[in-house]
């Protein structure tokens, strides 16, 4: 900075100076100068300037001492720095020329107060250098004969100015050039030096405030040499497996330095360095042989050297060179383990044997093959089968029993010491304790506690546990002074293992004892997935299951159910990880509730997904306890109303169908003047066997009809008959009601009425005596027809049709009303008359098939006879509709009836032969 | 490092008495260099010489041609060249000896760096003839150095007559050639002797 400074100064002062020049040269005279011009300061020194001005100026200009101005950078220094030495000089002085910049001007006012410059100078201020310190020199060799020398110094601190360095070197006779530094102020390199001559070196710095020496230092170069390396390293094997022979060259001549040589080797792929004594390479060599190495090993061999007697400098290691020891026979038997799978049979195991393959260490060199050799513990004078194996691996079906297998491994050399395991029937000894695992510097460790027996060695067992593939074993032996390992293998974090340690003794083995671990625990992959497995009002059970190994990443400490409403806040409920249910209780009902769950391990949890479910809302039995109640209820009042129905009928029935006077049953019935004899009637009463009556035992029927019914159904109807008798004693006597009467005395009766019918062709006035349907008190009505047409064909047709059963029953009972016969013993012939009659023929089935129709229509009896009534204007209707039924016409037209045997009625035949008979 | 000796060589070449000149230990130049290690460090350099001489005439002989690498018993006879008399043994007194190697090695010093100069000249391609004759002038350059140093120290001697003979410069290469292997093969041969008798003058008491 203060070299730009100078240079700006420098500048100035030659404008000034070209000025006054000029200004001298042309109109103005230069009238002065100052001393001293252009001086370098020392920081911090004082300083004083004089300004001289020319005596041409004093008359000329009227110019003075006292009028000068002195300025630094433009700004006037105080008065008080000013001495006026004569009228011509005037002095300026500073005390410290920190305070001190430049161009340092002498100025003057002239007249009318115009400050005009006289003169200037530049100022340059720094600091002298300090002494080189801490000069120390070494010489490098570069080559056979050349060895540059290189000293390095402190230059000490920045002097602000342009400080020259330079090494300075002689002996005690001869003074050489210097060594100027280039580029830099702290170092120089003597190209070429002279061994075994004291040489005296110093550094000496200089600048515009003075110089400065370092400390002197003699040496002599031979003593700060740092040679080359050896070259040509060659490495050879010698003629024990365990030595080889390296070979060298030095590139400095024994005559000027004697070396001693430090050489150190490794094995490839180790990283760690061994050095061979340095007292056994402390004299001058080209050669060593390097023993107490591992026979068929690759080493890697480097060297270095220095003066002998230790002064000086190490040189750099040469380059590495390998060599391989020859081979040995190998130090030990391949450590040996099995697995037994005695799953196949009961007699014998499948043996797995495995083996390692030995160390390169151990191996000495190629192994070319495995001896291996079983022996059958309870024979073992016996024969020993032997084995070859080029693999580390044997299967042998063995039967049950103990054996002792050894494995030898040969190489070129020799064969190995022997491995022995036994192959117990049980494991039988006394197991490990307390197996435990520990993570340690990305590595698996094993602890365990010996039992108190001796044990010859572990076996330490492990293998990952997963689910997408088997639980394929690995191992390895351990001594069994250890209590504990690190797993020699491949061991993967978020992974669970299980690990078994086996003790072996000398004559077998203990069991097992397995623990599992992980190297590094995760949160699991993902959290259970979380379902219902039955949802009620206040509660819900919760199924779930369990994370699979190679989901889990850990071990799973606990879960979590995490359940909330819409719009309400999670709650959180720890479960035990062994859980696969759990039920939600508390819960409000109809209500949509989100459930998750979470899984956790050491490092954190994960959560599943989400399910969704609403609570219901009735509970369980609400809805029954509102039902049955109400059912209950509901049959009750049914009840009720039938019985009160029940009770009331005969008012029901008076409101809603009152009794019809049955004509068929009027007195004026009996005379009817012909009867078919051969009419069959009685076949009817063969499509009623007793047994299935009781389909047609319609309540409905009437009183009369009784005797189409059992006698069980009978007995409650023995009132009936009582009564029924009381009402016949009301009858006029024109015609019996009672269907007691028998069919043949009937015959005769209709006999008899047909030939009243045949009398009187008009019937004027009829009285009707009706009983009383069932325990219906019978009306005795009389009434009068005034009509003097006879009953339509048609409609006695449709009674017949309607009334069914009813009007053939009706006709028995018009039968036997006109038997006139006592009531009380026309029962049983009725009854057993019915089941005399045997029904062969056709006539009786086409009767049965009315029958049915009309048992059907039964109740509609009364309401059926007026409406066929009513329709009695239509002749051709064969087939009448009743209750939407229709009689099927093929059973008509299949069996036409002569007139004389048409079934349809007696009273169509009746009106046809005459109407109504006269009463 | 050969400009000098040339000037030494050309001021030598006057007829100059050969007497040391005994001086006061505190007249002695840079005495402070003169350390007790300078006797080793004079054994050490003779013996690097007489180490390094047969390799340096046979690379000469080597790098000079025929006839000189067939003939150089006949050429290289160092009879007819002149080459300072080294008439001391093992018994001789240890200021003698140390006066006679100076001389000796004066003489060398400035023969080698004619020979350099004449081979610089004839076989500037020759390397390593060149090195080997740049160091071995530097290695006489220091003995010499050492031998000041000792004979300034123990015998207050700071000025000893050199005898340097003729200079090669100005002849015939053949004749330069010729020169230097005649000043070589009797340096082989009296490097061995001097190395032989300082050896027991330069040993630590």
């Amino acid at each position: 900075m203060f070299s730009g400074w100078n240079w700006v100064a420098y500048g100035f002062c030659l404008l000034l100076n070209f000025s006054s020049l000029q200004v001298s040269g042309g109109l103005v005279q230069s009238c002065g100068h100052i001393i001293p011009e252009s001086p370098v300061l020392a920081l911090g020194s004082n300083f004083t300037a004089l300004c001289i001005l020319n005596e041409s100026c004093l008359d000329f200009g009227n110019i003075y001492a006292n009028q000068i101005i002195w300025k630094i950078k433009n700004q006037v220094v105080p008065k008080e720095q000013y001495r006026e030495i004569n009228r011509t000089v005037s002095s300026v002085t500073f005390n410290d020329t920190s305070s001190l910049a430049t161009p340092l001007t002498c100025n003057i006012l002239a007249d009318g107060q115009i400050e005009q410059n006289i003169y200037g100078i530049a100022v340059t201020i720094g600091l002298p250098p300090e002494k080189p310190k801490n000069l120390s020199c070494i010489v490098h060799q570069v080559s056979k004969l050349i060895y540059p020398m290189t000293c390095t110094w402190n230059p000490g601190r920045h002097t602000f100015l342009d400080t020259h360095f330079r090494l300075k070197y002689r002996w005690p006779q001869d003074e050489f050039p210097d060594c100027i530094p280039k580029d830099v102020n702290n170092s120089c390199t003597i190209t070429d030096v002279q061994f075994f001559v004291n040489l005296e070196v110093w550094v000496e710095a200089a600048n515009a405030l003075g110089k400065a020496e370092s400390d002197r230092l003699v040496l002599d170069p031979i003593e700060i040499v740092k040679p080359l390396p050896p070259h040509n390293l060659s490495v050879n094997s010698g003629i024990l497996p365990t030595v080889l022979k390296l070979s060298w060259e030095n590139l400095i001549s024994g005559a000027v330095m004697k070396l001693k040589f430090n050489i150190r080797y490794r094995t490839i792929g180790d990283g760690n360095w061994m050095q061979v004594p340095p007292e056994d390479t402390a004299s001058p060599r080209t050669s060593f042989s390097v023993q107490g190495l591992r026979p068929y090993t690759e080493y890697v061999f480097s060297i270095r050297c220095m003066k002998e007697d230790g002064v000086g400098y190490w040189s750099d290691w040469s380059e590495e060179k390998t060599g391989v020891t020859t081979e040995d026979k190998p130090s030990k038997g391949p450590p040996i383990w099995r697995i037994i799978d005695a799953s196949d049979s009961l007699v014998s195991w499948t043996v797995r044997l495995m083996w390692k393959t030995l160390e390169p260490f151990e191996a000495n060199g190629i192994i070319l093959w495995y001896e291996v050799t079983v022996r059958a513990k309870s024979s073992l004078s016996g024969p020993a089968e032997k084995y070859n194996v080029n693999t580390t691996n044997l299967t042998l079906k063995l039967p049950n029993g103990t054996y002792e297998v050894t494995v030898i491994a040969r190489n070129r050399v020799g064969a190995s010491p022997p491995s022995v395991l036994l192959i117990p029937a049980s494991n039988s000894k006394a197991p490990v304790k307390a197996v435990r695992t520990l993570p340690k510097d990305g590595k698996l460790w094993v602890g365990w506690t010996a039992p108190n027996s001796y044990v010859l060695k572990y076996v330490i067992e492990w293998c990952l546990v997963s689910n997408s593939s088997d639980c394929i074993i690995e191992w390895q032996n351990e001594p069994g002074s250890v209590q504990g390992t690190y797993l020699r293998g491949d061991i993967k974090p978020f992974k669970c293992y299980l690990i078994t340690v086996y003790p072996l003794y000398a004559d077998g083995q203990g069991s097992g004892h397995s623990v599992k671990a992980y190297l590094q625990q995760d949160r699991p992959s993902k959290g259970p997935t979380v379902q219902t497995k039955k949802v009620g009002k206040a509660e819900a059970v919760l199924t779930w299951n369990h994370l699979t190994v190679d989901e889990q990443n850990g071990f799973i400490r606990n879960y979590t159910i995490l359940y909330k409403t819409v719009d309400g806040n999670e709650t959180a409920v720890p479960v035990d990880p062994s859980k696969t249910e759990y039920t939600l209780s508390s819960l409000t009902s109809d209500t949509l509730y989100t459930v998750r769950m979470m899984a956790y391990t050491d490092e954190g949890g994960r959560s599943g997904p989400d399910f969704t479910f609403t609570t219901q809302k009735f509970g369980k039995g609400e809805i029954e306890a509102i039902v049955v109640p109400v059912c209950l209820a509901f049959l009750l009042i049914v009840l009720l109303g039938v019985l009160f129905c029940f009770n009331k009928r005969d008012l029901i029935k008076k409101h809603i169908w009152p009794i019809v006077p049955d004509p068929s049953k009027s007195n004026i019935a009996q005379w009817s003047p012909q009867v078919p004899a051969k009419h069959n009637f009685s076949s009817k009463d063969q499509m009623y066997p007793e047994g299935s009556f009781t389909d047609v035992s319609v309540v409905e029927i009437e009183a009369d009809d009784k005797k189409s019914f059992s006698e069980q159904d009978l007995k409650p109807f023995d009132l009936l008959k009582k009564e029924k008798s009381t009402s016949e004693g009301h009858s006029s006597g024109i015609g019996g009601s009672s269907c007691m009467s028998s069919p043949r005395q009937s015959v005769s009766d209709s006999d008899e009425g047909e030939t009243t019918q045949n009398t009187s062709s008009t019937v004027q006035y009829s009285t009707v005596v009706l009983n009383g349907y069932r325990d219906q008190t019978p009306v005795q009505v009389f009434s009068r027809s005034e009509s003097t047409q006879p009953l339509l064909d048609s409609e006695e047709r449709s009674e017949d049709h309607t009334g069914g059963g009813d009007g053939t029953i009706q006709r028995q009972q018009y039968f036997k009303r006109s038997s006139g016969q006592d009531e009380t013993n026309t029962d049983r012939p009725c009854f057993e008359r019915t089941r005399q009659i045997t029904p062969t023929n056709e006539e009786d089935l086409l009767g049965f098939a009315q029958l049915q129709i009309s048992g059907h229509s039964s109740q509609l009896l009364g309401l059926g006879l007026e409406k066929n009534i009513q329709e009695a204007a239509l002749p051709d209707v064969l087939q009448t509709s009743i209750e939407g039924q229709t009689l099927r016409p093929e059973i008509m037209e299949g069996y036409p009836l002569s007139a004389d045997e048409m079934p349809k009625s007696y009273l169509p035949q009746t009106v046809r032969q005459g109407g109504y008979m006269p009463q | 490092g050969v400009v000098p000796f040339v000037a030494l060589l050309l001021l030598q070449r006057r007829p100059v008495a050969g007497r040391a000149l005994l001086v006061t230990s505190s007249s002695c130049p840079s005495h402070s260099l003169c350390r007790s290690n300078v006797q080793e460090q004079t054994r050490r350099q003779v013996a690097l010489l007489n180490a390094t001489a047969q390799d340096l005439f046979s690379l000469y002989l080597k790098c000079q041609g025929e006839p000189f690498s067939s003939e150089s018993d006949e050429l290289c006879n160092p009879s007819g060249v002149f080459f300072p008399a080294f008439r001391v043994n093992r018994t001789s007194e240890r200021k003698e000896v140390m006066v006679a190697m100076y001389k000796l090695f004066a003489f060398l010093n400035a023969s080698l760096g004619n020979i350099t100069r004449d081979q610089e000249e004839l076989n500037p391609m020759a390397k390593e003839l060149l090195d080997q004759l740049h160091n071995t002038t530097k290695t006489t350059r220091g003995l010499i150095s050492n031998l000041t140093c000792l004979l300034c120290k123990d015998y207050n001697i700071f000025q000893v007559h050199v005898s340097y003979g003729e200079s090669s410069k100005g002849k015939r290469a053949f004749k330069k050639k010729q020169q230097g292997c005649q000043v070589l093969r009797k340096y082989v041969q009296v490097i061995a002797q001097a190395a032989r008798i300082l050896l027991p003058h330069l040993t630590p008491p």
